[in-house]
């Protein structure tokens, strides 16, 4: 390769740290963005400082949000009686979808995963049991159904229920191994009704 | 179920052929290192997806290539399906029935085989891991609900061991290891109890007098072992656990649980592992392997597909004999031999040459 490629390997490494891109995807990317247009490319870099600079996370909800508080904790329409808990806010957004379901949301902004290093303290845990006062009376833990999501889910209710709140555990309807920030509203309206309280 | 035909390309010392087989025996003659053991790993791949010898997939391409690949036709009852495997080196594994990509445990649901050979005597003598091997790939072609837990339960090990080594609370994953783990624990007792049964007959058939039989071992100690429901299992595993507690963050590593499960064996009465012969493991293997198959027939309402790699090579004259005699039984079996095989086999099979990497048929 020529010698000023420097930044071109710069790229690929960056890119390469996002997830779900391997080194091969990465360098195709990077050529890519290297064939594209100065002003393609330039919009791409742009939009990237301008979503770093206005996109913050709410400092209640941990919701990603312009302003802070977020609109939906602002919000005064909204049952302030129930907060759901999501791993993304790309999960708090499908939830916010559903049809007559206007609670507040906690975004952990993660699962527990030891494998990828992410223990109790890597997640806004800390936060959520600082949020909870004497309005809020059910929590329901809306984490993925799979392995790290349950144990997030299990981990939760252990700390939640001896505080005397309702916790609740969406239902099993969900396809296996699906994602939730993917499942259609009809199914996560059904995973809602279906909730169960955590034994 | 039966195998009509299949093509290969890229796969161990085959470049490409095309073979079509009949009902009943096919007979597979050849030197060693002729290619007739690959041949048969070919025909469990193409049913299953995965190796019987555990082969990585890189290891299954031929040298020189990049890709291996598999189709062929299985009638199973009135339904007949085309099977495809393929990899591409550096990419995933992919799966088609009847044109349709299907996922790994989909043909662990819709097919089966039994596969026995030389490799087979590290059940009985090999380590703990080999028997685990043989355990976890033929219950889950009996029930793929056993497959699905025993992903979930290997899921959650990792994440707790990674837990442990990361000085990271493996508490939260435990609830999730004691009832996945349990639920395999009940699948591998009922397994192993009508297993034991079934090959101490088939064992009897072929050794004659000699005694055969086999336990469960779980590494999680049960107090009072007639009880193996799920919820006895579940304490006993979370006692075991919390007797482990110290050991186990001093390790850093998860000790208890069905991955350390144990099959005994005793041949004769005498433990195996410790003084058993290689024809007595043969036998033994292959009498495991038989009852298999009658329990997968029996409770999946198929005939699976039965493949015998040498199996006359370390039993006496007697032994074999008395293996043949049993072969009416099932429905369609590929046997590879290096010597000649008896007579009374070749009159009711069809015959088959393979010669560095070339298969004919010479009935
Ligand atoms: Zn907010």
């Amino acid at each position: 390769m020529f010698n000023s490629a420097g930044s071109v390997e710069r790229l690929i490494n960056q890119l390469a740290r996002l997830p779900g891109i391997g080194r091969k995807t990465a360098a195709r990317l990077a050529f890519h963005i290297l064939k594209s247009t100065r002003e393609e490319a330039f919009e791409l870099a742009d939009t990237i400082r301008e979503v770093k600079e206005k996109v913050g996370f709410c400092s209640i909800c941990y919701n990603i949000t312009e302003e802070d508080p977020c609109k939906i904790c602002r919000d005064p329409q909204r049952d302030r009686h129930t907060i759901c808990i999501v791993e993304d806010a790309s999960d708090a957004a499908a939830f916010d979808r559903v049809e007559g379901f206007k609670v507040l949301f906690h975004v952990l902004g993660g699962r527990l995963s030891p494998l990828d290093g992410i223990g109790p303290d890597d997640l806004k845990i800390r936060e959520l049991l600082n949020r909870l006062d004497d309005h809020v009376k059910e929590v329901i833990i809306a984490t993925n159904p799979n392995v790290e999501g349950e144990a997030t889910a299990l981990y939760l209710s252990r700390l939640l229920k001896p505080m005397g709140i309702r916790v609740t555990r969406i239902a099993r309807g969900l396809p296996v191994g699906a994602d939730l920030e993917y499942a259609d509203t009809v199914t996560l309206t059904k995973s809602l009704e279906g909730r169960q309280e955590i034994k | 179920m039966i195998i009509r035909n299949i093509e290969i390309n890229n796969f161990r010392n085959f470049a490409g052929l095309k073979a079509t087989f009949e009902p009943g025996a096919n007979i597979f003659f050849g030197d060693n290192g002729s290619g007739k053991t690959n041949f048969l790993e070919a025909l469990f791949v193409l049913c299953l997806g995965r190796s019987q010898l555990g082969a990585a997939d890189n290891v299954l391409v031929k040298q020189d290539s990049d890709y291996y690949r598999l189709e062929g036709e299985v009638a199973a009852g009135d339904n007949r399906h085309r099977i495809a495997v393929a990899y591409q080196k550096g990419s995933r594994r992919r799966l088609a029935v009847d044109g349709v990509t299907a996922r790994p445990a989909e043909l662990f649901e819709r097919f089966c085989a039994v596969s026995t050979g030389p490799e087979d005597s590290v059940i009985l003598s090999g380590p703990p891991g080999a028997r685990r091997m043989f355990l976890d790939m033929y219950l889950s072609q009996l029930s793929p609900r056993y497959l699905s837990e025993l992903t979930d339960y290997h899921r959650v090990l990792s994440q707790k061991n990674a837990a442990l080594k990361n000085e990271i609370d493996p508490a939260p994953f435990e609830p999730l290891l004691i009832s996945h783990g349990a639920r395999v624990m009940v699948q591998r007792g009922e397994f192993l109890n009508a297993l034991k049964e079934l090959s101490r007959q088939y064992h009897g058939e072929i050794a004659g007098g000699e005694k055969f039989t086999l336990k469960y071992e779980p590494s999680v100690s049960l107090s009072d072992e007639n009880n193996t429901g799920p919820g006895e299992i579940e304490l006993a595993f979370q006692r075991t656990l919390d007797e482990h507690y110290e050991k186990e963050a001093y390790l850093r590593t998860a000790i208890v649980g069905p991955h350390r499960d144990e099959i005994f064996f005793e041949i004769a009465g005498l433990p195996a592992r410790t003084y058993g012969s290689q024809g007595q493991w043969r036998t033994a293997a292959i009498a495991l392997k038989l009852g298999v198959y009658r329990l997968l027939k029996d409770r999946r309402g198929g005939a699976p597909l039965l493949l015998l790699d040498e199996i006359f090579a370390e039993l006496d004259s007697n032994r074999c004999d008395r293996l043949i005699e049993l072969f009416g039984e099932f429905s369609q079996l590929f046997l590879t031999t290096a010597t000649a095989p008896p007579p009374q086999l070749i009159t009711n099979g069809c015959c088959y040459k393979i010669v560095r990497g070339t298969v004919e048929n010479v009935s």
